[in-house]
């Protein structure tokens, strides 16, 4: 067998620490190597046909390219290769940048260190198999996780373009936080004007099957042939019979008995309820915590009242099935909220600032719903305690955020702009109030962001003043907000009526489950974590898996619209062909060896093991061994490892292979 | 006794089974294994405290299974069976290499078996298997015979021997595994006399690549008894076949058997015990604990 063998310098990067040149002098002599080269970009046009010129010439069986991590090139060489002529399974990647350059420093060890992983290449390429990428169908179907806004742009895109999506929010209505916002920064355009329209566009577009009040259960299978299994929680109310006339929401007995989550608690709502009127699907929920009927069997007042028959107590959650190929996630956000009992919560701090012990101090989301015209104050500024318009309101700028003793480290992004558009919306119906905020830097880079906030503060009026509050108390029914102005270096105390923190995003309760559910890594706040930071930022790590909006970082709504947009653009790229071509590292069974004990296929998280019977001439089964169904394995080895006669192994990946690989060394 | 004998008798004769897996005494105190295809034959069968034998093992050898295939109908092959062994045959059902119907148990009760041939039955030579036993009645059988016996008080002393080894460090116990293993000299009688040793080829039989070094050395003979000790973790039902079978005497229950109270302790779990469980190895559940990784 004929290996070449080339090193890249890869500009500085594998150059600066491991002497290029002397480890292609080294494996020159190593059994079966016929040429050794090193260049300094080996990914290049250049550096590509070098590797195409040698197979020619040296006529070539495999090669072995030490360079970057075979993330980032391996598919760049095996495409070189097969242009030359060699299978791309004889390509092997020694990688001499992440495992190597970049994590040393002393500069011979790093160079020993290079031959050794460049002779455990070539001893493994001596025994690669030549490979055949393996065809698998694609199922032209999508699945959108999440009816926020996020969620809605993603379903609209790839319907549009001609696809089915199938569409699930775990609340009775889809709009997410988008349609709880007053109005929207930097334009104060409407946020409900702007958005009731394309909720509407998902409930009639003929492509886009809608489940509301549902929630992803399992997700089993891979790229372009997920099998996913949604629960649709019972409503209790018959979605084809419903009008959504209402009646049984305003004859319902149980006026003041829940919080109503969508006014962000500041109202109430009755046990059977829409989120809000302009809901989508305009069909109520029935909540069995605070339903009479389901306490004590009686009322049922709703029932009396439904001209059409729809309520329906004994509804019980049902599991749809569907099958997809593609899925987006678009979960969204939750506001880091402070617990009303800090004991209870699993975020800590901010007691100080006496979030749910004063009626006055709200958050972010509840000030939205104060300002807005469909809210609990009919858009007219009243404090949550007695109703009066507050005169003077403090604005707290990065609570939770950029904060990593009491909350989180990481920069909440959208709050500088929505605290500006609060102040603003404030001093725009409260003429003679006087708005103050507390900031530590204002980050307003964006599109007329940072006009915006000028707009506050030159126009509007509004106060900041550089620097945090150290506490909250309460004094004849004012806030005393006690704080300190670092650039006048003074302290600075504001007898004001009401308060509003700028709490941080923060992933949903959830994310880390569904996560788990779906298969897809996160990072230490449950946000869901992008592909490549830079160059594949909305998709996940596994394969047909994308994310849009919020769930991935803080975002603010253009942001999330345009993700949004972009994983539908990668959905329909994965629809552009109607077979998939998977790398053939998949399972393979050594019949005569197998015991049939089928471990195997119990460890199997893809159910790609299959029972075979092997016959004798006579047609008599003689044998039961284990059989891997290519077209559903995706080549996670367990299988290989609890063998434990090791007789089912990995092509690609084979024993031998890794063995010689260590051997080696 | 007797009615063990007619009932293989009848099973011989009314073709239930092609065989019967049993006992024949060869001396006093001393019994061996007997395969009886024949009718008349079923007159030699005995059981007692001196029938050690796990006779599962046989249960998957080609040979054995063989008999059963008689003028191109399957017929069942009838086993002696003490709990013990039962718990073997709940073992190889789950794991695919038997059906329930492919055997006829012959569940015996039992109240313990001698450690060794020869040595007179009682409390203090009882087998160290039995110390700890909890199933004195078969939990699976088609016929149970025999009276329900109770397994003889073991002294204080004894059980101290058998806990010497959880009083142990890690590291004690590491030199001490070290030392026993040293005596290996790769007969591979363990595997032989385990019933749940069915590999067709065994791990430590593969040259491509070499896993396990196959000489007697001490390195290859760590690698091998360590290997064979996981690779039964979870799934050991403790016969304690291959203790005995050992011609080096190295103590392997004591090695299996910590892998089976740790499995015990960690998720509940003893291999052999239900059909209903699934194997633990193969098994997930996301309450499972992780404490025994991290």
């Amino acid at each position: 067998m004929k290996i070449g063998v080339f090193i890249c310098h890869c500009g500085e990067n594998i150059g600066r620490t491991v002497d290029c040149p002397r480890v292609a002098k080294a494996c020159e002599w190593l059994p079966g190597v016929e040429v050794s080269l090193d260049y300094k970009y080996m990914c290049s046009d250049p550096g590509q046909n070098m590797i195409k010129d040698e197979i020619k010439k040296k006529k070539l069986d495999a090669i072995v390219v030490g360079s970057c991590s075979p993330h980032m090139h391996e598919k760049t060489f095996r495409k070189a290769a097969v242009d030359a002529g060699i299978n791309p399974f004889l390509v092997e990647i020694a990688n001499l940048r992440e495992h190597c350059s970049w994590v040393h420093d002393d500069i011979d060890s790093a160079t020993d260190k290079a031959i050794d992983l460049v002779r455990m290449a070539i001893e493994k390429v001596k025994r690669n198999q030549p490979l055949t990428t393996i065809e698998v169908p694609v199922t032209k179907r999508t699945l959108v996780i999440g009816g926020g806004i996020a969620g809605i742009q993603a379903a609209l895109d790839v319907a549009n373009a001609g696809y089915e999506v199938v569409l699930v929010e775990k609340e009775p209505s889809i709009g997410g936080h988008m349609s709880q916002l007053s109005e929207t920064f930097p334009t104060l355009d409407c946020s409900q004007c702007i958005l009731t329209p394309r909720m509407v566009e998902v409930y009639q577009h003929p492509r886009i099957k809608l489940m509301t009040y549902s929630e992803v259960e399992k997700v089993e299978g891979f790229i372009g042939n997920f099998n996913v299994t949604i629960r649709k929680k019972a409503r209790h109310i018959d979605e084809d019979k419903c009008t959504g006339c209402g009646l049984c929401i305003t004859k319902c007995p149980t006026k003041k008995k829940a919080f109503n989550s969508f006014e962000e608690n500041l109202a109430y709502r009755p046990a059977v309820y829409v989120p809000f009127p302009q809901a989508v699907p305009n069909i109520p929920v029935i909540d069995e915590t605070v339903c009479m009927y389901y306490k004590n069997g009686k009322c049922g007042m709703c029932v009396k009242v439904c001209g059409r028959e729809a309520i329906n107590f004994d509804q019980k959650d049902t599991l749809v099935t569907e099958e997809i190929g593609a899925i987006i996630v678009a979960t969204g956000y939750k506001l880091y909220k402070i617990d009303k009992k800090p004991d209870d919560s699993p975020i800590k701090g901010y007691g100080e600032y006496g979030y749910g012990k004063y009626k006055d101090v709200v958050d972010g989301l509840q000030f939205e719903r104060i300002a807005s015209a469909s809210g609990p104050t009919s858009g007219e500024f009243k404090r949550p305690s007695d109703g009066k318009e507050p005169k003077k309101v403090v604005f707290i700028q990065c609570v939770g955020s950029r904060d990593e003793s009491k909350g989180f480290s990481y920069c909440s992004k959208i709050c500088c702009m929505y605290t500006a558009k609060h102040a603003m919306l404030y001093k725009h119906k409260v003429h003679d109030g006087e708005a103050y905020v507390f900031y530590m830097d204002i980050r307003s880079g964006g599109k007329m962001y940072d006009e915006f906030v000028r707009r506050a503060i030159e126009e509007d009026g509004v106060k900041y003043i550089r620097g945090r509050v150290s506490k909250i108390s309460e004094k004849d029914g004012k806030y005393i907000v006690k704080g300190e102005d670092t650039i006048a270096g003074m302290p600075v105390e504001i007898d004001a009526d009401m308060v509003v923190l700028a709490t941080a995003m923060i992933a949903q309760q959830d994310a880390s489950e569904l996560a788990q559910t779906i298969g897809i890594p996160y990072d230490k706040y449950g946000f869901y974590n992008e592909a490549h930071p830079k160059l594949r930022p909305i998709e996940s790590t596994t394969g047909g898996v994308f994310l849009a909006g919020a769930c991935q970082s803080p975002k603010d709504i253009p942001e999330s619209v345009a993700m949004a947009s972009a994983a539908a653009a990668k959905a329909l790229v994965l629809f552009g062909s109607d077979k998939l071509e998977r790398e053939p590292v998949v399972a393979y069974v050594n019949e005569s060896l197998c015991a049939g004990c089928f471990y195997c296929k119990k460890v199997c998280p893809y159910g790609a093991v299959e029972v075979k019977e092997l016959k004798d001439r006579n047609g008599v089964v003689y044998k039961e061994v284990a059989y891997v169904n290519t077209g559903l394995c995706q080549g996670c080895g367990t299988c290989t490892a609890t063998c434990p006669s090791k007789s089912v192994e990995l092509a690609g990946f084979n024993n031998e292979e890794i063995f010689a690989q260590i051997a080696a060394l | 006794m007797e009615e063990l004998r007619k009932l293989a008798k009848e099973l011989l004769e009314n073709k239930t089974v092609a065989a019967v897996l049993g006992y024949v005494e060869i001396e006093p105190k001393r019994t061996k294994p007997i395969v009886i295809t024949n009718p008349e034959d079923a007159e030699k069968l005995v059981f007692n405290e001196y029938c050690l034998n796990n006779l599962a093992v046989y249960l998957t050898k080609a040979r054995i299974k063989n008999l059963a295939k008689q003028n191109g109908s399957v017929l069942k092959l009838g086993i002696v069976a003490k709990p013990c062994d039962i718990h073997a045959i709940i073992a190889l059902i789950q794991e695919s290499q038997l059906k329930r119907e492919d055997v006829y148990i012959i569940g015996m009760n039992c109240g313990g078996v001698a450690k060794d041939f020869g040595l007179e039955y009682g409390a203090d030579t009882l087998a160290s298997k039995c110390v700890p036993c909890e199933t004195h009645k078969p939990l699976y059988s088609d016929t149970t015979l025999g009276a329900e016996k109770e397994t003889p008080k073991v002294s204080d002393e004894v059980l101290d021997k058998i806990r010497a080894l959880e009083k142990m460090t890690y590291v004690e116990r590491f030199a001490y595994f070290k030392k026993e293993f040293d005596k290996c000299i790769k007969c591979y009688a363990c595997r032989a006399a385990c019933p749940l040793c069915y590999c067709q080829r065994c791990i430590t039989d593969k040259t491509i690549p070499r896993w396990i070094e196959s000489s007697p050395h001490s390195r290859g003979n760590f690698s091998w008894n360590v290997v064979r000790a996981f690779h039964l973790s979870g799934r050991c039902i403790g016969c304690g076949e291959c203790e005995r079978a050992c011609p080096m005497d190295i103590p392997l229950s004591l090695l299996n058997r910590r892998m089976t109270e740790t499995a015990k302790e960690a998720f509940a779990y003893v291999s052999g015990r239900s059909l209903e469980t699934p194997t633990l190895v193969g098994s997930f559940d996301v309450k499972d604990s992780d404490e025994l990784f991290m």
